[in-house]
């Protein structure tokens, strides 16, 4: 890409983000999924699990410790596929043909998206720090690492976002799509250590679990918040965010500049 | 945005063999098998055919959507294929469906397109309030777009894609689907673009548009542009008009289209009579020929059955002369059904 690609492809993006939050803004029963929906999983979560005698030691001492990293990432997980839906939902309005007959960027459409998105990431993300600091979780590297603990949920989201709207622009109907993209979202907290450590899981999931993204950014988190070792799960981590984004990202770019 | 029109000027379109088929191999649907097209800058051209004739799919082969199998085509002098961001930068599309973001108020829909087309955030905001004043939405373009009747959306769509001033519009069924108001105020508004030198394509399915307001009308039929001209090209092409007589005294219809067939020795079928309704019809016997000792083309016709009738005493109230209709062209055209 030239020069004047990248900056139109930059400006095009910023004004397709705007374009998200301000959806948002106008249209505020849309963030009831993303922010509400959260708290009220977590505050279950943690009201029926968190006093369990599980995983000690694993992460600061109390379940409730443990667990809270693990519905951090669930949620992003079940927010991601709401970027593949949005950028279905336009695919298939008059606004595709739209943007296609306007002189604009072509990767717009998919990074001012995700752009807004982690706006969304990050304020869920902001907002579960917060109710958990009432439940009791426990950060102990301060603002740097609360800082950390939200760059961690926005990438393991975005990356999560990219790969759901690659496979939402492959499936092409809405409704299948929908059905397609939350399966995955709910099983792969539950096959992954975000609510038992991996070892603890049947035998046959362990292997899974362990290679999962969620076991990655999750363990990252508890480590930031409890004092652990942090280049491992990084390197896990960024290793699924590149795998997730950089290739399925640039095929959901192909895929929604060609039309039926 | 230059528009003015010298000798020197590119087609706004030129297209030549395009031929487009969809679906897998096998049991591909061939949409277009073989367009040739010229649309000068400066006119209206309507794209006249109907369901499944391939229009949208031309529409959006024009528009940089859709990819042509093979043939030539370019826009503005822009080879839509080769150079698809110089097309886009100098049209715009009212797609079928509105192109707008319901969750958005009107300007901000507007405000959007134009950015993305290019325009800055001031000269933007500027042009959508002209644009909403130009549309008759100044009061409601503050409202989100979902809340907006299906004329309002399809003004402001149209309003969206003139932000940035097109050298070109193309529109692909502007006013299907509205009421006659809607209709009447969106060509009010199409009249005043075209005023300003702006080239518009635009399918349609009303002939009647077609007919009031296209410069030059192309008829699309089985993935070809089966005719091309004026409208009055198209009626005359079809051929013969048709001269209309009412009687003074319906008793006489009988008799009258006796006197015409006999003294004007037309072929069978040429006289429509209703017995009882004093209603005859007569259809001119050839174009430019002669039949007999009158010309048989309409105004021969005309002056032969007007003689014909008087020498028989028989008592004309009404006599006219009428061209095919658009539809009746369309229809023979088509081979639809008459």
């Amino acid at each position: 890409m030239t020069g004047v690609g990248v900056a139109r492809a930059g400006r095009d993006s910023a004004l397709l983000a705007g374009r998200q939050l301000r959806v948002l803004r106008l249209n505020p029963g849309r963030l009831i999924y993303p922010l509400v929906q959260p708290v009220v999983l977590l505050v279950l979560f943690v009201s029926v699990l968190g006093n369990l005698a599980l995983a000690r030691g694993a992460a600061g001492g109390s379940y409730r410790q443990f667990l809270i990293p693990g519905i951090l990432i669930q949620n992003a997980a079940l927010t991601a596929p709401s970027t593949g839906l949005g950028l279905l939902r336009d695919a298939g309005s008059g606004l595709a043909d739209r943007f296609r007959s306007l002189p604009m960027s072509r990767s717009a459409v998919l990074i001012g998206r995700l752009a807004a998105d982690a706006v969304v990431f990050a304020a869920q993300a902001v907002l579960l720090l917060a109710v958990a600091a009432l439940l009791g979780f426990r950060v102990h590297s301060g603002l740097p690492g609360l800082v950390v603990i939200v760059a961690v949920a926005v990438s393991f989201g975005l990356a999560l976002a990219v790969i759901s709207a690659w496979f939402a622009l492959l499936i092409r109907d809405a409704e299948a799509a929908e059905r397609v993209l939350y399966f995955p979202a709910i099983a792969l907290a539950f096959v992954s250590s975000a609510f038992a450590p991996a070892g603890d899981l049947a035998g046959w999931m362990q292997p899974i679990a362990r290679a999962s993204p969620v076991t990655a950014a999750a363990g990252l988190i508890r480590s930031v918040a409890g004092g652990g070792p942090v280049a491992s799960p990084l390197f896990h981590l960024t290793l699924w965010v590149l795998a997730l984004a950089v290739v399925p990202g640039m095929l959901a770019v192909r895929r929604w500049q060609s039309s039926p | 945005m230059g528009n003015s029109s010298t000798p020197a000027d590119p087609p706004a379109i030129e297209a030549a063999g395009i031929t487009k088929s969809f679906g897998r191999s096998g049991e591909r649907v061939a949409a277009l098998t073989g367009v040739d097209l010229t649309v000068r800058t400066g006119t209206l051209a309507a794209l006249l055919g109907p369901n499944g004739a391939g229009k949208t799919t031309l529409v959006r082969i024009i528009a940089t959507l859709t990819r042509p199998d093979a043939g030539r085509i370019s826009v503005l002098g822009f080879d839509v294929v080769a150079q698809p961001a110089r097309v886009r930068a100098r049209i715009g599309l009212t797609g079928q469906y509105a192109g707008l973001d319901e969750a958005l108020s009107g300007r901000d829909n507007l405000v959007l397109i134009g950015r993305l087309a290019g325009l800055g955030r001031r000269p933007a905001r500027e042009r959508a309030t002209e644009l909403a004043a130009l549309f008759g939405l100044t009061e409601a373009i503050g409202r989100l777009a979902r809340t907006y009747s299906g004329g309002m959306r399809r003004r402001l769509d149209l309003a969206a894609s003139l932000m940035t001033r097109p050298a070109l519009l193309v529109l692909d069924e502007p006013t299907t689907g509205l009421d006659p108001g809607s209709r009447q105020q969106l060509w009010a508004v199409l009249s005043t673009l075209r005023a300003e030198g702006t080239t518009m394509l635009l399918t349609t399915q009303y002939l009647e548009e077609a007919d009031r307001f296209a410069d030059i009308v192309h008829v699309l039929n089985h993935g070809r542009v089966i005719a091309s001209g004026t409208a009055a090209q198209l009626k005359a092409r079809m051929g013969r008009a048709v001269v209309e007589v009412r009687l003074a005294e319906p008793a006489a219809t009988a008799a009258a289209a006796r006197v015409l067939t006999g003294r004007l020795a037309l072929p069978p079928g040429a006289v429509h009579a209703e017995d009882g309704t004093g209603r005859l019809t007569v259809t001119a016997a050839s174009r430019a020929g002669v039949v007999g000792e009158w010309a048989g083309d309409g105004t021969g016709t005309l002056l032969a059955a007007a003689a014909a009738l008087r020498a028989d005493g028989v008592p004309v109230a009404d006599l006219s002369l009428r061209q095919p209709s658009l539809d009746e062209a369309f229809l023979a055209l088509t081979g639809g059904p008459a």
